[in-house]
């Protein structure tokens, strides 16, 4: 006993000496470089620092600082532009063809040549992994490199969005010499040829980007080094900022959160354009999803405004498309078919068809997959509907497991899911959702739709997608398969001295590092 | 020499035999309990992107389209060859998830375990020395709350309390940034490692970080010491030698120091073994509050994930560590009391 009582002493002892310490950190880091060491803090979590297995954001925003793509999309665009690529074209609709720029090279010294691309590519489609995305290069059918710098892509089918597929993640360039052709590299192994260099990681904790020396390309990073630690919570996070443990959080704040951290002097809370979106689905295979008269008179009544304020204190943004703002080829088909929220016009549409009122209507939501908020926002919906007597809406949730078998085995009339893009076009706003039922399987179908998708893909006249995107969502805002409800905004906060983040909020959401400087 | 009936090597070794049931029948309850909640690591990281097909695709590379029963036996196969596997969600090995943030979690739990014992057992003694005073009740009243409050609660109380009253104090994690990348990896326990690399502004550091997380689990478990201590006082006060010191004319302070408060501890030098199990499970929790990198917090996340895998990995150590606890004590007891061979 006496043993154990003084080791707690000591234990007590050293606590107090850890009161009274200092702050006095050391600051090592890497050469080269302005500013100080900053820390990102971030609810997200990564998969693999293997490009070839993973297909989350948490992954993409360390890839992107420490791989090339071809293709990259820069701040503030939409537009692809060259990354380890001088430059890339298409020959036609099928062939896509990329010239590498010079003197690339990864950050062990070897040099980025074009196998190393067409390698990166064929492992990526051969190892397949179950949490990866090779599903994005569906259409590639193989590669040619005629030559060091040439990289020629030979697609199964004509396929324009191809371009923006080699702006994701996934499509990072890998050394053949470093990564085998048929597993998984462990984290500590990876190597690319990025603006920064992953000189340490702690899965789950804390990972460390150096600058890197041999980098050539248009991104060259500002600070030498930059911590991105990871957080359990949105709460922790924005604990984590307030108290100058992180110096930028991004991502995952509540709408709470940032109203709260809004009225806080010491930091800055900083918002770009958005490509997040949620949507309500009406399941076809319902007696009542299948009424189209019942659909138009849901999307005539819905007031996204309100959902805006009532469900997330207005850190959102009402969407009238499929489609967010800021798109090529986007309208806003909703507002233009429907105008203001009326309950004359949806009385009168349901009249029209006959439609006896109120209609009985499940309105399915999770609470656990899209934040707090998705229960605002589902009663919030609901009291719209039955405020206008022409609907009798009960709502019904389930944890994320359940929910994705519910919706799809007709449990609810209309239900809420969100999407994120995996590039930069409006066809992966289109394509995944209305083509024969689309992945959430609900049993829209509209021939004309899917011909017009067809069309966009296999043409690189940007006038001529752009007229079919527009087609599209307006026999969508006709047809009513979904209801756009909202676009988030890229939101990050930031403490004094951090420059350079209001400029990588866009909706690519991609987090520049190489943007970002700190002088604290 | 056969070991006779009673004896301690034969109670030892029919311990350690009850050990395989007992561990595979937490095997089998952790797989079937995994199994049983709705939804895969598959829907969970992709699903609600990806069509059905695809989504069976990907469950199928994962071996997750086979019965159960071949998982089960498959499971169970890997586990005797102590290959544990590589987790889902993440690819990593599940050995070095262990050895990445166990260290993180022994230090939150030993810490947690140390202030506990410092200032439930005094307060207990002194409760049970002060009976029914105003001095007792507060003790009390402190324990049954220590006890009751659920530690996430405590926990964001005690983070509000120091933003507030100390801003800077570290809040959150178990270092900061600069000390995790300076202070080479040896240990895995990073405070052994600060100390090792001889870095006095890392030890404070992390000493710094561990109070919060440690002061609220300790919080939890110190109630339950003190409500053991001062009944064991009570009892022990009562107790007919101490009325025969009392009678041989000893001083009332040296009766209560060398015969009641020493042999009221006893009982709870016991209790302290049992309980690793909730301090492990307060652990959990108070992780995920303080962003703690130990392994209850990695466990959430895998839990969320339903990454099969690891869970198993991870509660199987768990269990593993409560299993080995409970039988060192079960020794202990033997030892000291031969009625427990029986």
């Amino acid at each position: 006993m006496k043993k154990i009582l003084a080791l707690a002493s000591a234990g007590v002892l050293a606590m107090s000496l850890a009161a009274c310490g200092g702050d006095d950190d050391d600051s090592g880091g890497a050469a080269g470089g302005v500013g100080e060491p900053w820390t990102l803090g971030t609810t997200d979590v990564v998969t693999a620092l293997d490009p070839a297995a993973a297909y989350d954001l948490g992954s993409s925003t360390l890839h992107y600082a420490i791989y090339q793509t071809l293709l990259t999309i820069p701040a503030g665009e939409n537009t692809p532009q060259g990354d380890a690529a001088e430059s890339c074209e298409y020959k036609d609709p099928k062939t896509f063809v990329c010239t590498l720029r010079d003197g690339l090279k990864f950050s062990n010294g070897d040099e980025l040549t074009s196998s190393d691309v067409k390698y990166s590519f064929d492992r990526n489609l051969k190892i397949a992994d179950p949490n990866g995305a090779s599903t994005l290069l569906a259409s590639l059918k193989d590669i040619e490199t005629p030559d060091d710098k040439t990289v020629q892509f030979n697609l199964s089918r004509p396929d324009t969005t191809f371009q923006f597929v080699l702006t994701h993640s996934s499509t990072s360039i890998v050394d053949e010499d470093v990564f085998p052709a048929d597993e998984i590299t462990a984290d500590a192994d990876v190597i690319g040829s990025g603006p920064y260099v992953m000189d340490d990681y702690e899965a789950g904790q804390q990972a460390s980007l150096k600058k890197s020396e041999t980098y050539q390309g248009a991104n060259e990073g500002k600070s030498p080094l930059i911590f991105v630690k990871y957080y359990p919570e949105s709460s922790n996070l924005k604990l984590a900022v307030q108290n100058d443990e992180v110096q930028v959080a991004w991502r995952s704040l509540s709408p709470t959160d940032i109203t709260d951290l809004e009225g806080n002097d010491s930091v800055d809370v900083l918002k770009g354009e958005g490509s997040e979106i949620r949507y309500w689905t009406w399941q076809l295979g319902t007696p009542v999803g299948k009424d189209k008269a019942i659909r138009q008179a849901a999307a005539q009544l819905i007031d996204r405004d309100a959902i805006s304020e009532r469900a997330y204190e207005g850190t959102v943004d009402p969407l009238y498309s499929p489609v967010p703002p800021g798109f090529p080829g986007q309208v806003d088909s909703f507002k233009a078919k429907y105008g203001e929220p009326s309950v004359d016009k949806a009385k009168a549409i349901l009249s029209k068809a006959g439609v006896k009122t109120p209609v009985d209507i499940t309105l399915g939501y999770t609470p656990s997959h899209y934040g707090p908020n998705a229960v605002d926002e589902a009663t919030e919906l609901k009291s719209q509907l039955n405020d206008s007597g022409l609907f009798n809406a009960t709502t019904k949730s389930a944890e994320w497991e359940q929910y994705q078998n519910l919706y799809k085995e007709n449990a609810y009339d209309l239900f809420i899911l969100g999407w994120f893009p995996d590039f930069l076009d409006a066809d992966n706003y289109l394509s995944p959702f209305f083509v024969d039922g689309g992945f959430y399987a609900n049993n829209y179908t509209n021939p004309e739709v899917n011909k017009l998708v067809a069309s966009s893909q296999a043409t690189d006249d940007s006038a001529a997608r752009e007229k079919d995107f527009g087609k599209i969502q307006d026999i969508v805002a006709e047809d009513v398969p979904t209801i756009p409800s909202w676009v988030g905004k890229n939101t990050a906060v930031t403490q004094p001295g951090i420059e350079g983040v209001q400029e990588t909020l866009d909706p690519a959401f991609i987090f520049r590092f190489w943007m970002v400087s700190y002088n604290g | 020499m056969a070991a006779q009936a009673g004896s301690l090597p034969r109670y030892i070794v029919q311990r350690l035999l009850l050990i395989i049931p007992m561990v595979w029948i937490l095997l089998t309850l952790v797989f079937l309990l995994m199994r049983v909640a709705p939804g895969d690591p598959v829907s969970a990281s992709v699903g609600g992107r990806l069509s059905e097909a695809a989504l069976d695709e990907r469950r199928a590379s994962l071996g997750l389209d086979r019965p159960l029963i071949v998982q089960y036996f498959d499971y169970l196969g890997s586990i005797l060859r102590l290959d544990f596997g590589k987790t889902i969600t993440d690819n990593q090995p599940i050995l070095d998830v262990v050895k990445e943030n166990g260290g993180a979690t022994l230090t939150l739990t030993v810490s947690a375990m140390i202030i506990a014992l410092v200032v439930g057992i005094p307060l207990g003694l002194l409760a049970g020395r002060l009976r029914d005073t105003t001095s007792d009740a507060v003790i009390r009243i402190f324990g049954i709350i220590t006890y009751a409050a659920p530690v996430f609660y405590t926990g964001l109380l005690v983070q509000i309390l120091f933003l507030n009253v100390f801003p800077g104090w570290p809040l959150l994690g178990d270092s900061d940034t600069m000390t995790t990348y300076n202070v080479p990896s040896k240990t895995h326990i990073l405070l052994l490692d600060a100390i090792i690399a001889g870095d006095s502004t890392a030890v404070v550091d992390v000493l710094k970080h561990l109070m919060l997380p440690a002061v609220t689990l300790a919080l939890l478990i110190c109630g339950i010491f003190i409500r053991l201590t001062r009944v064991n006082v009570l009892q022990t006060l009562q107790a007919d030698y101490v009325e025969a010191a009392r009678a041989r004319g000893i001083k009332e302070s040296k009766v209560v120091r060398a015969h009641a408060f020493r042999n009221a501890l006893v009982p709870v030098v016991t209790i302290v073994g049992l309980q690793v199990a909730l301090l492990m499970s307060g652990a959990v929790l108070t992780e995920k509050t303080f962003a703690w990198p130990g392994l209850g917090n990695r466990l959430i996340d895998y839990i969320e994930g339903r990454d099969y895998i690891a869970v198993q990995g991870i509660i199987s150590l768990f269990a593993i560590v409560v299993v080995v606890v409970s039988l060192v004590i079960d020794i202990i007891n033997a030892m000291i009391d031969p009625r427990v061979r029986y």
